[in-house]
Order: structure tokens, then sequence, then C-alpha cells
């Protein structure tokens, strides 16, 4: 990668392993990165442990969705899904352990994969792209088991409920689809933009992040990021963030989203934007939380730039991952 | 003897009284002696009465022999004992109260005198004693004394006489020295009556005579042999003037014979006439320039035809430098001395001392390059003698005329032609490190004052001349002609390739101005067959001006932008949009590929930072510009990355009205560029890859 091609990356997913140490990242170049957080944690960290230990090219197109299960990477770009044994990425082995495709229709352009979840309870991976479909795999087998049809423009973010099942899945044709995993049948569809508390006609309607908590939903995008009750299905607080959101958490009593504009916005239940922290990169892609080990208990952000922010105190930047 | 009457004769001691006669004063009372007395022990003097045979002689010297000398000197105490207590007693007496005329005083008195009396003879014969004595050891020491001188003289003799043997025996006759043959020989060659064996054989003296002989004899042959063969000498040396007369006759008819053939060598395509004019002139070059000019002109012959190599300068100035020891050495050594006053000196004086360090030798190369299309790119080639440095300048002669582009100004300026023809190679500092030095002690700050003056001093000039300064870098180890070898192939390449890409900007230039991207033929499948935003704007920028832009702040930030560096600016316009594009080129274009910054001003102001799809269009002709680069050698680049921005701008300005939705009243720009998707992926990028022959836009 020259200095022009650094220039131009864009950082769109982002992954941490399952014993919290190593930070996967996926690039608008089709490359993976893995980082060693103890290394650049470590009080005698360097330059050259802000660089990553590993960084392979892993697929043709964008990587724009990493997910970890127990064991394994898996990565979704140009279409496909290939997963990658963590304890083989830690020694630097770069074979793929599987490469999925979910069935397309056939079609001058390859979708893209933009979301990956897993429902946890029957282990199936489930799946949303460029084909406004979402597919579900069976993680043992590798077949894909079931598609769920229903939406008209292609799907930017998934969620799962657990409690009760439910997929959550938003797309560019502004709506918010509910669906239920044991049957696979739609639920609810939320149109968000007919909504005029959130709706921002000057942007558009796509829905381009989603969260749930609960029975709490978050949603944003073209409209403004809202915090939704599911029982009611109604907006009860809406954020006033300028740019489109494209990532959003829930953490502990906040709600900490990232999307266009170069700071993570730090916001309260109740509608109050509580801070705004300046990152690096001038838009922001994805925001990952490392809550899975506690020594290493950052948050990173990613966006239109070689360099990922890290966040030991939540507050404020501490220092920059780069590619 | 000593009881002899006292009897007066001739005394010479005249005595003042008369003493009472005692047996102690019966003391012969002698005269001195008038003639030397001999050992006579009974000397008969002659009384000057005439005495008879039985006179009493008084001779002291005779008492003397027979006196004791112990006893006189126990006399003498007992003298003078006496003399003492008779003066006491006439102390007393006279202390008594005595008269002074009283009998017992004239008593006293009269022994007090004859005492006296014995004093004096006792001195008298203790004088006579002394002088008795002395005169015997000078007779003694007489005789030695002569006896002394005979022996010297006889010893002196007998030196000489051994001096005298010792140069007998020395003596070389000259006849030694001179070498002869040995007796074999001799008695072999000489003839008999010479040799005369009879005698010689016995005599050695006859012998060596008869060889002196024969020696003097061969002697007189030998030189009447050598004046004959002077004389032959000299005469061959009259032959052999008359002939380089005759040959030096033949030099003009030669020079007229070779001027007439330069025109058949002209025409026959063999310029030995040049080359050995050029060979002759290439004596005096300095030896980089000579190094250069040999491979420069070995390149030309085995690779490039188009290459010619030319000596231009002052032969003469050049002829003087090399004749007297190196004045410039004086002036340096001076400049040390007075480094120390160098406030004091006038600025004249030290400008002297300037142009003297940065003095260029006479003679120069000339170095052309032609191009296929007629264009010819001049290197002068100049050597700094006190700097030990090249320089380079050069000039551009195109067959057309260049004067179109306002903007191409500085391409073809021959200050900033050859920048960075290697990687920060930029010619504005001396590479040569001793040359820090020199510089302190004339006062010059910097090298990159001078540089328009003296040419640039490249690296790579250095190398093709085949010096080479430690750098601290990887050193290759060749000198001299190696090193001018091993890079002369690829410096001519990249030379000829930068003239022909600034030319071919040139003309590209000349067209942008007009606002028509020129797009050749080979490059039309990279691009749809109806573009319908245009360039409106092509202009020069200078390096202030570029860093003074806000949205190329992250160019700056990522050390992308040199000073050696054009700069240039294109606007777009579609319709009520206008995209400006800051253009920053890489003098080693198309090498490096120039680097695009975007801004677009439609319904607000927005930039590469601050719009994910104005980024994707920078990467399209910023990344993916190996798409765009066109037939070798690649000089269509810029002119095919600007198409593509204006193809971009159009699928930008199509799809924003397409995704966004709700917006009212008819859309400023239809639909006409075939997408399959308008937006793919969390950030909802635009289709901006072009696909041919089937002419959609997808995604990347």
């Amino acid at each position: 990668m020259g200095p022009v091609e650094l220039l131009h990356m864009s950082v769109f997913s982002q992954s941490f392993s399952p014993c919290g140490r190593f930070l996967a990242a996926g690039n608008n170049y089709g490359e993976i990165a893995v980082f060693s957080l103890s290394a650049a944690l470590s009080p005698d960290a360097s330059e050259a442990s802000q660089k990553p230990i590993l960084n392979f090219t892993a697929h043709d197109g964008p990587v724009f969705s990493l997910l970890s299960t127990d064991t394994h990477l898996l990565s979704a770009g140009n279409g496909e899904i290939s997963a990658w044994s963590w304890a083989e990425l830690i020694k630097k082995s770069t074979k793929a352990a599987w490469t999925r495709k979910p069935s397309y229709e056939t079609s001058l352009e390859i979708p893209e994969i933009n979301a990956m979840i897993i429902n946890p309870k029957d282990n199936s991976l489930i799946v949303g792209g460029g084909d406004n479909n979402i597919h579900i795999m069976d993680m043992e087998t590798g077949i894909f088991k079931s598609v769920l049809k229903g939406h008209t423009d292609y799907i930017h973010c998934l969620c799962f409920k657990e409690r009760e099942e439910e997929i959550l899945s938003g797309g560019e044709d502004g709506a918010v689809r509910i669906w239920d995993a044991r049957t696979n049948r739609p639920v609810h569809c939320i149109e968000v933009f007919k909504y005029e508390e959130c709706a921002r006609p000057q942007f558009g309607k796509w829905i381009s992040c989603l969260a749930t908590d609960s029975d709490w939903m978050l949603c944003g995008g073209g409209p403004s990021l809202s915090l939704w009750h599911l029982r009611s299905m109604s907006p009860t607080s809406v954020f006033p963030l300028p740019g489109c959101q494209r990532e959003a958490v829930f953490y502990q009593d906040l709600i900490m989203s990232v999307g266009e504009g170069p700071h993570v916005s730090h916001c309260l239940h109740g509608g109050t934007v509580k801070a705004q922290i300046p990152c690096t990169p001038s838009s922001l892609n994805t925001l990952a939380l490392n809550l899975k080990n506690s020594e290493h208990r950052v948050m990173t952000v990613g966006g239109s730039s070689h360099q990922i922010d890290v966040f030991t105190n939540f507050s404020y930047r501490a220092f920059s991952l780069s590619f | 003897m000593s009881s002899d009457a006292v009897k007066k004769r001739k005394p010479k001691v005249i005595r003042s009284e008369a003493g009472a006669p005692e047996t102690k004063r019966g003391r012969a009372e002698g005269d001195q002696v008038t003639y030397p007395a001999g050992p006579h022990l009974i000397g008969q003097r002659k009384l000057f009465t005439a005495k008879n045979q039985d006179v009493r002689v008084y001779n002291e010297e005779v008492e003397l022999e027979v006196r004791d000398p112990q006893q006189d000197y126990m006399l003498y105490k007992d003298t003078c004992a006496a003399l003492a207590k008779l003066m006491e007693e006439i102390q007393e007496l006279k202390a008594g109260g005595a008269k002074v005329q009283s009998v017992e005083i004239e008593e006293r008195r009269t022994q007090c005198s004859v005492h006296f009396i014995t004093l004096k003879k006792l001195n008298r014969l203790a004088h006579m004693r002394l002088k008795k004595g002395r005169d015997q050891t000078h007779e003694a020491k007489q005789r030695v004394d002569v006896l002394h001188l005979q022996l010297q003289n006889l010893l002196y003799e007998v030196m000489h006489l051994q001096k005298e043997i010792g140069k007998c025996l020395e003596f070389r006759s000259q006849h030694e020295e001179i070498e002869l043959v040995s007796e074999e020989e001799f008695f072999q060659e000489a003839p008999a009556e010479i040799s005369r064996p009879h005698v010689t054989r016995d005599d050695q003296h006859q012998l060596t005579l008869a060889r002196l002989d024969w020696e003097l004899e061969q002697r007189k042959r030998l030189a009447e042999q050598y004046k004959m063969s002077l004389a032959r000498k000299e005469k061959i040396q009259k032959a052999i003037e008359q002939k380089r007369e005759y040959l030096s006759s033949l030099q003009p008819g030669l020079q007229n014979i070779m001027q007439a053939s330069l025109p058949v060598q002209e025409y026959l395509a063999i310029p030995f006439e040049h080359m050995q004019k050029q060979a002759e002139v290439a004596r005096h070059l300095p030896p980089p320039l000579y190094v250069l000019l040999v491979q420069a002109g070995a390149y030309g012959q085995a690779c490039d035809k188009n290459l010619s190599v030319s000596i231009s300068g002052d032969v003469d100035e050049a002829k003087a430098l090399s004749r007297p020891p190196e004045d410039s050495q004086g002036t340096s050594v001076g400049a040390t001395e007075h480094s120390q006053t160098l406030i004091f000196f006038s600025s004249v004086q030290l400008d002297d001392k300037r142009k003297e360090m940065l003095r260029r030798h006479p003679l120069s190369l000339c170095v052309d390059l032609k191009c296929k299309d007629g264009s010819v790119l001049h290197l002068f080639f100049y050597y700094l003698m006190n700097l030990n440095i090249l320089t380079v300048k050069t000039k551009v002669s195109t067959t057309t005329d260049l004067s179109g582009a306002v903007s191409a100004g500085e391409l073809l300026n021959s200050e900033s032609l050859l920048n960075c023809l290697y990687a920060s190679d930029h010619g504005k500092e001396t590479p040569n490190p001793a040359n820090r030095y020199q510089f302190d002690k004339v006062g010059i700050t910097t090298f990159g004052d001078y540089v328009s003056d003296l040419g640039h001093p490249f690296v790579w000039v250095q190398k093709l001349g085949g010096l080479q300064f430690s750098s601290g870098g990887a050193q290759s180890g060749l000198t001299g002609s190696a090193l001018s070898a091993s890079h002369m192939e690829r410096t001519m390449k990249l030379l000829r390739g930068r003239l022909q890409a600034r030319l071919a900007l040139h003309k590209q230039f000349s067209s942008l101005e007009h606002s028509i991207i020129p797009v050749s033929s080979e490059c039309q499948h990279l691009f749809p067959a109806k573009v319908v935003s245009g360039l409106v704007r092509w202009t020069t920028m200078s390096c202030q001006e570029f860093t003074e832009l806000g949205f190329v702040q992250h160019v700056l930030k990522a050390g992308l932008v040199h000073e050696t560096d054009l700069f240039f600016m294109a606007t777009v316009e579609r319709g009520t949009a206008r995209l400006r594009a800051a253009v920053v080129m890489n003098p080693r274009y198309p090498d490096v590929a120039p680097l695009f910054s975007l801004s677009l001003h439609w319904k607000g102001e927005r930039s590469g930072r601050t719009d994910d799809n104005l980024q994707a269009m920078e990467s399209e002709v910023n990344v993916f510009r190996s798409e765009l680069q066109g037939p070798r050698p690649g000089l269509q680049l810029l002119t095919n990355q600007i198409q593509r921005l204006c193809v971009c701008l159009d699928v930008y300005l199509e799809t924003e009205s397409q995704v966004c939705d709700g917006s009212e009243g008819p859309k400023e720009f239809p639909r006409e560029k075939m997408c399959l998707r308008t937006a793919r992926g969390p950030s909802r990028l635009k289709p901006f890859k072009y696909n041919h022959p089937q002419g959609f836009f997808s995604h990347r």
C-alpha cells in the first residue's frame, strides 16, 4: 500500500477476538488487518505496536462486515463469506477455513453483504446485503436454509432480539422490518421516514443503523437517530445529531453513535446529546466496544481514514492504530 | 787550615770591627772567590802582595770542605745563646746603675762583638756552601742537557728516516693505474719485438715495461679507429637531415589532400577528420568531462543513434590552465590565511574570491538528444574546477512553435526541466561534502544562489562523469568510467522520457486551455461515448496558493507535496455544479501520477473530506491510475484522469437527485448514465466504475 492508497483508505468493519486481545479490521481494498491490543495498550508501546501484526487481502471487494464467533472470524466481501480461525490468524496464517456464498439471482453485479449476525439459539448466521434479501445459513452444515424477502432496496443493517427471537433489518428503502426467526415470517414493518419527528427529507429515507436493548430500538440514517419503544412502535426520543448515523450501540446508560462527521456522539436516553468526542477520520463507519476482556476494555472507531482511533477512556481519544 | 793565622787578603768583605781572638773566632775569613774555584782543595791563590810559599794562605773554600755543617749549626746555636746571656748581663748591670763606660760592660760588649763576628762567619760559610752546591748542580744539569739534546737529535733523525722509508715504500707509480691486459694474453697477442719473452719472463721490471709498451701501441691504434668512426657518423647525420627536410616539404601537400577529402568523408558518413579533431581537443578536458565524453560517445555509437556529443569552449585557455602550477590553489590558500580578517575585506575582494572558487573550466560538453518528432534536448555540461563537481544546463529546441499554452510556462523552463530526474535529486545543493568548507571560507551560504548561473549539480551528472561522493547512502564501489557506464543508459532514457513527457504535456495543456480534453483513440474505451460535464478552466498555481487551499490539507499532511512539484487547478462544470480539482504533479510525471483533490460547489460546498462520494471520485483518479495510463509511455495519464473526473461528476450529479427522495421540482440532471444500482454499501457510494463495452456503471 503506497501513501496514495493509504490516503484513500476507508475502514468499514471491526471485530474483537474472542479473548479480547486482538482487533480485526476490514477496509475498502478488501484487506483485513489484525492488531494486537495487548501490545498497543502496554506501557512500553511504540510506533511499531500500532501497526497490524498481520495484514492480508481477504476479498476482491471491500470488507463491509466482520463478525467473531467463539473460534472464528467471519468476513463478508464481494458477496461471499469467509471464515478464518482466530488461532491461525494469531499465528499469522492466512488460509480461510471455509468460504460460502449465498445463492443470488443472477445479476451483472455481485451484491455486497453489509451485515452479519449470529442467532445463538440455533447457531445460524444471518446475513443481509445488496440483493434486498436476508439469508440464513446454518453454521454447522454451511447450508443456506432460508431467505427472507421483503425489502425493496438493499439491506444496511441487521439486529437480533434474543428474548423474542426476532430479527430486525433496516434497509435503503427506509423500512425497518421485524422477522420471526423461528417461522421466518415478517412480523412488522416500520417506515421511519413517515414519522415527522424523525424524518429528514433533505437527506433521504434509508436506515443505516439499528440496535436493540430489550424493548428499545435505536435506528437512524437519513432520518435522525431515534429511540423507539417496540411495544408501542413509536419513537420516544429523537437525537438532534447533524449527520447521518451509521452505527449506534447501547452502552450502560448511554447511547454511542458514529456517522458522518469526525466525532463520536454520546447521547442520553432522554434525547440529549451529552458529548461529541473528536476523532481522526472525517467520517466514521464503524464503532466497536471490547467488552469481552476487562483488561483491554476499549472502544475503537474506524471510518474514511487508514487510522483506527482507540479510546481507553471513552471520553477522549487515546491513540490511533494504523493500517 | 782552620787554625791558620789570620791574614787579611784582599777582602771584599769589609770588617768593621776587630774581634777579640777566641778559639771560635779562629776562623779564616776568606774573601770571595774571584775566579771559579775548581775543586782545588788547596787552592793557591796569588796574593796581591807577593808572599812566600810558606805563607799560609787563608782559603775559606778549602775550609768549607773540612768543616762539618752540623757542628757549625751547633756553634751557631751556642753563639746565639752566649750572646743572649751577655745581653742579659749587660742589662742587669745597666739596671743596677752601672755606668755605660764601666769595664764589665765594655768587656761584655767586646765579647758580644766577637760573638757577632762568629755569627757573620757562619753566615758566610752557609752562603758559600749553598753556592757550591748550586754550582755543582748546575754543572751536572748542563751535562745532562747536552746529552739530552743529542738524544733528541738522534731520535728526530730516526723518525725522519722512518718517514722517508715509509714514503718510499708507499710510492705508486702511475703505471700501476693503467689496466693492462693479463700476462697470458699479453704474451699471446703482443708481437715478439715488444714482448721479448726471453727477457721479460725473468725480469719483472722488464715485463712491466713491455706490457706498458704494448698498451701504448694498442691505444694508439684504437684512437685512430675512433677518429674514423666519428667521421662516418657525421656523414650519415648529414644524410638524415636531408631526408627530413624532404619529408617536411611533403606536409603541406598532405594537408591539401586531407581538406579535399572532407566532403568525401561527409558523403560516406565517416567523420574521421571530425573525430580526430575532437580527440585532439579532448586531451585538454578535465577528467570528469573526459569520462562523460567517452561514455556518452560510446553509448551513442552502440545504442542510440540520436545522441551526439561535442566539445565547445576555448581550447587555448584550457591549455593555459594545464601548464603552470595551479593558481587556484594559491588563491584558496590565501583565503585560509585571511579567514580571520574576512570581515575587514571589502566586498569586492570577497566577490573575486567567490568568483575564483566558482570558476568553470573553459571547455564544456554539449550532448544533444534528438527525439522522433524532431525536437532536441541540448545538455551543456560544465566542470567547476575548484569544487570538483559537474553541472548541467539545458535547452530545448522544437520544430514547432510552442507558445500556445499559458499554463505550460514552467514545463520546459530550463531551470526546472530536469528537476528530480531521479527521486529527490533537486540539483540545488552541491553533492560534494568538501565544498561546504570551501564555501565557508569565502562566505557562500548556499550554492542554490549560483545555480541559475552555473548550472545544476545533479547527482546523476556527477555519476555520469564518474564522480562519486560519499553521501551516506549505499555506494556501488564503482568509480570513474565504470560508474559512468552503469548509469548512462538509464539516465539517457530518463532524459528522453522527460523531454517527451514535457512536450506531450505542453501540447495537452494548450488543448486543455481551450477547454478541450484531448483523448486519443486508444483511450476512448475508458470512457462512455457521451460526457456532458466539461472542463472550463485550466490554470497553473504556485506552491503558496496550493497550500492555502482548504481541501488539500490531507495531502500536505501525508507528505505527498514537495516544493519541486507543479501545481494546477482544473474546473469542471455542469449546469450549476462546479467541481474544482487541485492537481499536484511531480516532476517525474508520468512515472509518478498526479494527485487530485476535489471540491464541489453545488447546493453547498463539499470536499473529499466531507463527502464520501467525492472521496470515491478522488480514488477513481488517484488510486486506479494504472487503468488510465494509456499506451506506453503513459503520457496521456493526466488527460485521461481529467476525462474520468468529468465522467464521475456526471454520474454523481445524475444519481444524486435519484437517491435523495422527496426533493421538489424537476431534477436538474436527468438520468442518462446506465447504472445498475445507485447506492451500495454502508456509505452508499455511487457507481463510478465504467464498464466497457457494455457501457454501464458499477461499483468497485
